[in-house]
């Protein structure tokens, strides 16, 4: 009986979570905002004109994800952490499904993210004048990036949240999780940049997709075991 | 409803080396209020978590049966309303939102008058239902906390200190809750009100 | 024969083991070609220990696994025992990899891909007890650093497989064989030193596991008087 309503339950949590964070913008802005910060201290600092030629598709394919990753890792966090900083996680503990918590702070996450990745990656791209000869691959190699991070951080996130000293364990906790999948991403960027085939960027959305894969799936069966003890 | 019963064996708590609840025993069944009295810090609270499956006993054992069949660990939480000091609802939300919101989690159905209505009758005054929680005082928010403990009529009701924060009708309002749900539910209000103890069929006293 | 006399006797034996695969790696194996001066016998402890750093993580595996079935604190103990060794093997591993790198290229560094594996190895494992040390509750830091290890796991094969096949390694091919450009042609000598010292680094891996997980159930034991 209770299965049919999962998706209801979860659209619930994420209804929650968006209003919530409409009214405060907390996350909003911290994500936003540094965003902005590091775009802008970069492209002052850097610009278009002061990396050689040579070094131009390693440099700003790795110094766009650091940017974007560094944004994410200040809002990321809160999903959970704010459940626990509020006493509003035993409540809900109590009234929902831990699969409906999982996959509404999940959805969560993925909006979130995916509306740094519409407002800084335009920005980055004017302001460094890095010009994208594959746009729809690296459009979609940000939205593979994006399901994965946001599997992975919902996960430490939820872990973090039952510890002492959140916010610093959650970069502890996730930068060698997440280690791999940027370095996975920071390559298939420099691909797409390259060249306007979809098979450039193919090796590295592979291993995105599959180590995004596998995590949500590790997830489903370890987040039930984290959210109750 | 169907009548859920908890029975609770044996059970012990520790954090570390420091031992919280030892060996109590006892049984919550409709019709019976169980007042667990105590000091602050002889583990009440830790009691009412351990019966709500958010604690795990480090002794003893916890068991649901619907009828005669147990229940689950995992679906105890169907069966149950609770409603704790350090159980907050959504300050960014308002009082009809936050039912709303634990309605819809719950699988449930309910129409806005029928949430006022609760909502009414635990107190709190139709022009502050549409309001964030945040904006409320203290015994505002434990009646919107009240209302999501029994939102979904549980056979199983847990209520950890429900007067705190609450003026001379508020408790009032906690009396006749608990009065109508001992008909309906299994009780269990851990307290130290000398006037909730009035309530109890049964009595479970945590010494230090 | 007693348990304790058994445990002797291994101990011994181990550490004649080990005179010898020291020994045989100065002295019997042949030098390699290919490499500057006899850098190439760091080969005998240097894969050795990375092969024990990555045999603690799936030791810590499965007992976190176990841990979450069971909810028995010795499972946890286990957990944290490889956990803590594995950290010590990995840091081993990297040190020496780094000296074999700086003879080799001139620099203790280089960012090749399987140096980046092992750091993140290390970072895992650092991660880990950073949030055993911040869970006060002893079920709790049981539980989530349990899911912490699984979840980790899951990123190694892409450490181990993935990463460095993308990126082009300097790294010699030994056990792992991703495409590298120096093809280490084994010597059955040096093969024979090699082996012999991954037994005995897996039996001293075992000594030092049974030893802390006897250790942590000696504890147990005496805290379990304690409450009785």
């Amino acid at each position: 009986m209770r299965a049919s309503t999962l998706l209801s339950e979860s659209l619930a949590v994420l209804g929650k979570e968006l209003t919530a964070e409409l009214r405060s913008r907390v996350a909003l802005n911290a994500v936003g905002l540094f965003g902005l910060t590091t775009l802008i201290a970069v492209a002052y600092q850097i610009g278009p004109y002061r990396i050689q030629e040579q070094d131009r598709p390693h440099l700003l394919a790795a110094l766009l994800w650091v940017i974007l990753f560094f944004a994410a890792t200040s809002g990321l966090s809160r999903v959970f952490v704010k459940e626990e900083d509020a006493h509003t996680a035993k409540t809900l503990r109590l009234a929902a499904r831990p699969l409906a918590v999982f996959a509404g702070k999940f959805l969560f996450n993925l909006i979130l993210l995916a509306a740094l990745y519409a407002f800084i990656v335009p920005l980055y791209c004017a302001l460094m004048g890095y010009a994208v000869q594959g746009v729809a691959s690296l459009a979609l190699l940000l939205a593979c990036g994006a399901v994965a991070l946001s599997a992975t951080s919902t996960m430490v996130a939820a872990i973090i949240s039952r510890a002492s000293g959140s916010t610093t364990l959650f970069a502890i906790l996730s930068v060698p999780l997440v280690l791999p999948l940027l370095v996975m991403l920071i390559q298939g960027t420099r691909a797409a940049a390259g060249s306007t085939t979809i098979a450039a960027v193919l090796p590295a959305l592979q291993g995105v997709v599959s180590l995004g894969g596998a995590t949500l799936v590790i997830s489903v069966y370890l987040f039930p075991v984290v959210w109750h003890d | 409803m169907s009548a859920v019963s908890v029975e609770f064996k044996g059970v012990s708590k520790r954090f570390g080396n420091r031992s919280v609840l030892a060996a109590v025993s006892g049984t919550l069944q409709r019709g019976r209020v169980l007042v667990v009295a105590g000091p602050n810090g002889a583990g009440k609270s830790t009691l009412l978590n351990i019966l709500a499956g958010l604690l795990r006993p480090s002794r003893g054992e916890v068991v649901y049966r619907d009828g005669d069949a147990p229940l689950a660990r995992t679906h105890w939480f169907e069966h149950l309303g609770m409603a704790a000091p350090d159980m907050a609802v959504y300050e960014e939300l308002s009082a009809l939102e936050n039912l709303r919101f634990f309605a819809r989690l719950r699988g449930l159905h309910l129409e806005d008058p029928t949430l006022q209505e609760l909502l009414d009758g635990l107190g709190l005054p139709p022009r502050e239902h549409t309001r964030t929680v945040g904006t409320y005082s203290s015994g505002m928010r434990q009646r919107v906390k009240l209302a999501q403990a029994i939102l979904h009529e549980p056979p199983v009701l847990l209520l950890d200190e429900p007067s705190s924060n609450l003026d001379e009708a508020g408790h009032g309002v906690v009396a006749d809750l608990v009065a109508r749900f001992r008909e309906l539910a299994a009780v269990a209000v851990a307290t130290n009100d000398p006037r909730e103890m009035t309530w109890a069929d049964a009595r479970i006293d945590l010494a230090l | 024969m007693t348990k304790t006399r058994l445990r002797a006797v291994l101990q011994w034996a181990l550490g004649v083991w080990f005179v010898l695969v020291i020994l045989a790696a100065f002295f019997y194996a042949p030098s390699a070609s290919g490499f500057k001066g006899e850098s190439a016998r760091i080969v005998f402890f240097h894969v050795p220990q990375a092969w024990v750093a990555v045999l603690a993580f799936c030791v810590n595996l499965v007992a976190s696994l176990r841990y979450l079935r069971t909810r028995n604190p010795i499972d946890d103990a286990r957990a944290a025992a490889a956990a803590r060794l594995g950290l010590v093997f990995s840091l081993l591993a990297t040190v020496t990899g780094s000296l074999f790198a700086n003879v080799m290229w001139n620099s203790f560094w280089n960012w090749d891909p399987r140096e980046v594996s092992i750091v993140i190895l290390l970072l895992i494992y650092a991660a880990y007890f950073a949030l055993r040390e911040a869970i006060p509750d002893e079920e709790r830091r049981g539980s989530l650093s349990a899911a912490y290890a699984v979840l980790a796991f899951v990123t190694m094969p892409f450490l181990v497989f993935v990463v460095p096949r993308i990126y082009w390694s300097l790294h010699p091919d030994t056990i792992i064989g991703a495409t590298g450009q120096l093809k280490l042609q084994m010597e059955s000598r040096m093969l024979q030193v090699l082996l012999g010292s991954l037994v005995g680094f897996t039996g001293l891996f075992s000594w030092l596991y049974t030893l802390e997980v006897r250790l942590a159930r000696a504890r147990l034991a005496r805290r379990g008087r304690e409450e009785v």
